[in-house]
């Protein structure tokens, strides 16, 4: 019911009275009196904008936060108003929401927002008025299928290779040849047979010159037959080896078998084992010749090796009404022209319209524009029914495949739009990455401040407290506290990204220059830094990342950094001065404050870690036996 | 491309006084139907001035331009009757509101009404009702306004009711409510019978005083 109706509820109450001289049994008792309803403004202060609107009109939805009693959470006593801290932009719509009983839908405003926003406020997007709410889907989808993108993308990069079965990596393989280099060799290897099988039937119906016996000319195809046989033969060889280790890998059997591209690939290989059971009888070959036919269904294999021929087909698949719609008025053009032009040409001598299917062809290639030539009107009739037939054809068709151009183009650009995204993607992670791990730095100098505070009072003291003193406002101290207070509860400690990946690769300890690399980090509050410095990050990270876009092949994908148990050896401090930590077999946590999507290289020979670095740090990284990252 | 321009130029012209004409006819309808002031209608019904405000306010949200026509009146009285087709008892209803039958129902029409049934005497709110039935104004209710009104009623309660609803019931109790009603039995029931059994039945007027604090 429209709340503004609902200021009229006292009006349908009063008018129930013409009811009554007609009631024959009593009526009910009214429900008690509201108590005086408090007449008043409300004033409304949403991030300093003030709206201010009556009680009653906020009161109309009692279900939304501002019309229940949620709002008196928000109330602010100094100055006597309802204070919420969101955008006030859209609390406008809101607020106009409760005045009219409409809702509108911003356009310019971005989807996700106005969302939250009408949750945060209690309010079901379904109320939105008409004449927003096809935007508003609209918008709403687009949003839904760029999440699903995103998600689906995740996913794929989500799963750790050695913790799936073999057959789930297989079937990771198949699905996306860039996962290791076994994959994208079967990639192309198939596709290159793909191409060979096609080429093949092409060229053994090319006429090769007289035969070894024989005058006339014949197909290649018969010239060496062994030849193709035995090429035809390798070729469906791979191509039923590739099905059944598809089938095998395939997390869902049923749905695969089911899948489209499944049953391009039984067509494709089928005709030959047909071929190979049956015998050489003359009625039964000629069903086998046709059956050969069907070899070239292996040309549409290649989908899985195109995205734009995917891309197609799902247009296609989208378009289906429009075409159905196109070849169904094609189909009425057709026969209607076609009586006509056999009616009109009956009574030509010699007419090539014999009958009106006979006359089908004609129409079609006239609608079409074709004009072979081979039927033409003689009559006068015939030769006007016969333009009219040429141009109604040209706009018959015209009509529908615009909106079938215009489907394609839609989908073209989502998924060229998703296609950069995920390009983009990486960059931008790679970039909140740097800005986070600043975070982590921050935390990690904090804690190398502290623990040389405990361990060397004198000597870096100084150093220790004015790095603290510097470095941490308010917030900052608590955080460290709290992070400290974590890696407590965990038995867990936290350490970059460099320790982690010297760790994974189970270098062997070096028990080395564990003093003298703390002396040398105590002496410069920069040099403690240096352990976990940006500068050396990004040094080494710039080879890091060029090696996981060239080794892709090579290199084994860890997408997400995992918990692991491995022996530690303490972090570079306090290892510098405590050996008796390196007994500790405690894993540490990483604090890697991101999933990466990056590809954490695994074979990082020790000789490239070193580069540009400083030796004695890195070898302190290079102790340290510690292993995972979680993603905070 | 003279004959354009100047083709152009007259159509505009005509446009501005067609246009003129209209915002005249517009601004008249608009200064119509403005209600006549606070004071006024303070002294004319029973309600106090927070009441009467309160009241504009709805009615104006509703009705941005100060009227309410039948169509409108429908609509919103429907509203509230989401099972059933409350459009005829609104029909009747808005012709008993629409006191000077100009076919639009003004903010005072309105609040006079309910100024009748909401703070009235009894005698008030049964001739209110009485002239509710009496679908003519003539004086008399006879057995065909009364079956009118009782299918609008029982229209209201649309189709998924309990016990069934039957086609005989709204004559059935046309027949109860005359029985009742008609005391000398002529067919018709007059203004001073329809009081009289009224203020005679203890159930009609515990009733009566039912909706006093809706306001």
């Amino acid at each position: 019911m429209a709340a503004g109706v609902a200021a009229w509820l006292p009006f349908a109450r009063a008018a129930a009275i013409g009811w009554m001289p007609v009631a024959g049994a009593p009526m009910p008792v009214p429900p008690p009196g509201k108590h005086r309803r408090q007449e008043g403004l409300i004033m409304l202060n949403v991030s300093g904008t003030k709206f201010q609107t009556w009680r009653d009109t906020l009161e109309r939805y009692p279900d939304t936060l501002l019309g229940s009693t949620e709002r008196d959470f928000f109330f602010h006593e100094e100055t006597n108003e309802y204070f919420f801290d969101r955008d006030p932009d859209i609390f406008r719509h809101i607020l106009n929401f409760y005045r009219t009983g409409k809702l509108h839908y911003p356009r310019q405003e971005c989807i996700s927002a106005y969302d939250e926003e009408l949750a945060f406020f209690g309010i079901i997007p379904e109320i939105i008025g008409d004449c927003c709410y096809e935007e508003y889907k609209d918008r709403r989808r687009e949003n839904q299928e760029r999440i699903q993108d995103d998600e689906d993308m995740d996913q794929t990069n989500d799963l750790v290779a050695a913790d799936l079965s073999f057959r789930e990596t297989m079937w990771r393989a198949f699905e996306n040849p860039h996962t290791s280099t076994m994959a994208l060799v079967f990639y192309y290897v198939t596709g290159f047979f793909i191409a060979v099988s096609v080429l093949a039937n092409v060229v053994e119906t090319v006429p090769c010159g007289p035969g070894p016996n024989r005058v006339k000319e014949v197909s290649c195809g018969d010239r060496y037959a062994l030849a193709f046989f035995c090429l035809d033969t390798a070729c469906v060889m791979i191509f039923t080896v590739e099905y059944l280790l598809r089938l095998l890998a395939a997390p869902s059997r049923y749905k695969f078998v089911k899948s489209v591209m499944s049953i391009i690939d039984v067509v494709a290989i089928m005709p030959y084992y047909i071929g190979l059971v049956m015998t050489d009888n003359e009625d039964v070959s000629g069903a086998f010749v046709t059956l050969r036919v069907f070899r070239v269904f292996r040309i549409f294999k290649f989908s899985r090796h195109s995205a734009g021929l995917r891309i197609l087909g799902y247009t296609l698949k989208s378009c289906a009404s429009e075409l159905g719609f196109l070849l169904f008025s094609l189909t009425m053009a057709i026969i209607i022209f076609a009586t006509v032009m056999f009616y009109a040409e009956k009574g030509s001598s010699a007419s090539k319209f014999t009958s009106i299917p006979a006359a089908f062809w004609y129409t079609i290639v006239t609608m079409t524009t074709l004009g072979y030539g081979d039927m033409v009107p003689k009559t006068i009739m015939g030769k006007i029914f016969g333009s009219v037939c040429s141009l109604s054809g040209v706009l018959v068709i015209a009509l529908p495949v615009p909106v079938i151009v215009s489907n394609f183009s839609r989908i073209y650009h989502q998924s060229q739009r998703a296609e950069k995204r995920r390009a983009q993607k990486k960059t931008r992670l790679a970039r909140i990455h740097a800005v986070k791990s600043g975070g982590a730095n921050a935390y990690l100098q904090y804690k190398q401040s502290r623990l040389l505070i405990d361990l060397d009072e004198e000597a870096s003291k100084e150093a220790g407290q004015a790095l603290v003193c510097k470095a941490n406002p308010g917030f900052e101290v608590h955080h460290h506290h709290l992070l400290h207070c974590l890696e407590k509860t965990t038995n867990h400690e936290f350490v970059d990204e460099k320790t982690y990946e010297a760790s994974y690769r189970d270098v062997t300890l070096v028990n080395q220059v564990s003093h003298s690399s703390s002396t040398s980090s105590t002496s410069s509050p920069h040099g403690l830094s240096s352990c976990c410095s940006r500068r050396k990050r990004k040094t080494f990270n710039v080879p890091n990342s060029n090696m996981s876009v060239g080794l892709q092949g090579s290199i084994q994908e860890l997408s997400t950094i995992q918990i692991r148990d491995r022996p530690f050896t303490n972090s570079r401090s306090s290892r510098s001065s405590l050996n008796a930590k390196f007994e500790e077999t405690v894993p540490l946590n990483c604090d890697q404050s991101y999933i990466t999507a990056a590809v954490i290289s695994m074979p990082t020979p020790p000789g490239t870690t070193p580069e540009g670095d400083d030796s004695t740090s890195s070898t302190n990284y290079s102790q340290a036996n510690i292993v995972r990252v979680s993603a905070l | 491309g003279l004959l354009l321009g100047a083709a152009t130029l007259k159509n505009t012209l005509l446009e501005k006084d067609a246009g003129d004409s209209v915002e005249d006819e517009l601004e008249l309808s608009a200064v119509r139907h403005r209600p006549e002031g606070l004071e006024q209608l303070e002294a004319q019904t029973r309600f106090s001035r927070k009441e009467l405000q309160i009241l504009y306010r709805g009615f104006k949200n509703e009705c941005p331009s100060g009227v309410v026509n039948e169509e409108t009146f429908k609509d919103i009285y429907s509203q509230f009757f989401p099972q059933g087709d409350a459009s005829t008892y609104a029909h009747f209803l808005f012709n008993a509101f629409d006191t000077d039958h100009n076919g639009s129902v003004s903010f005072e029409d309105f609040v006079m009404g309910l100024s009748i049934l909401l703070r009235g005497t009894i005698q008030e709110k049964l001739n209110w009702a009485f002239n509710l039935y009496d679908i003519n104004k003539d004086g008399y209710i006879t057995k065909e306004e009364m079956l009118d009104i009782m299918k609008a009623i029982y229209d209201m309660m649309g189709k998924c009711t309990y016990p069934v609803l039957k086609e005989e019931t709204p004559r059935q109790h046309v027949e109860v409510f005359f029985q009742k009603m008609d005391k000398n039995k002529d067919g018709v029931v007059t203004i001073d019978e329809f009081i009289d059994c009224c203020q005679n039945d203890e159930n009609i007027m515990r009733s009566m005083h039912l909706f006093e604090n809706v306001l």
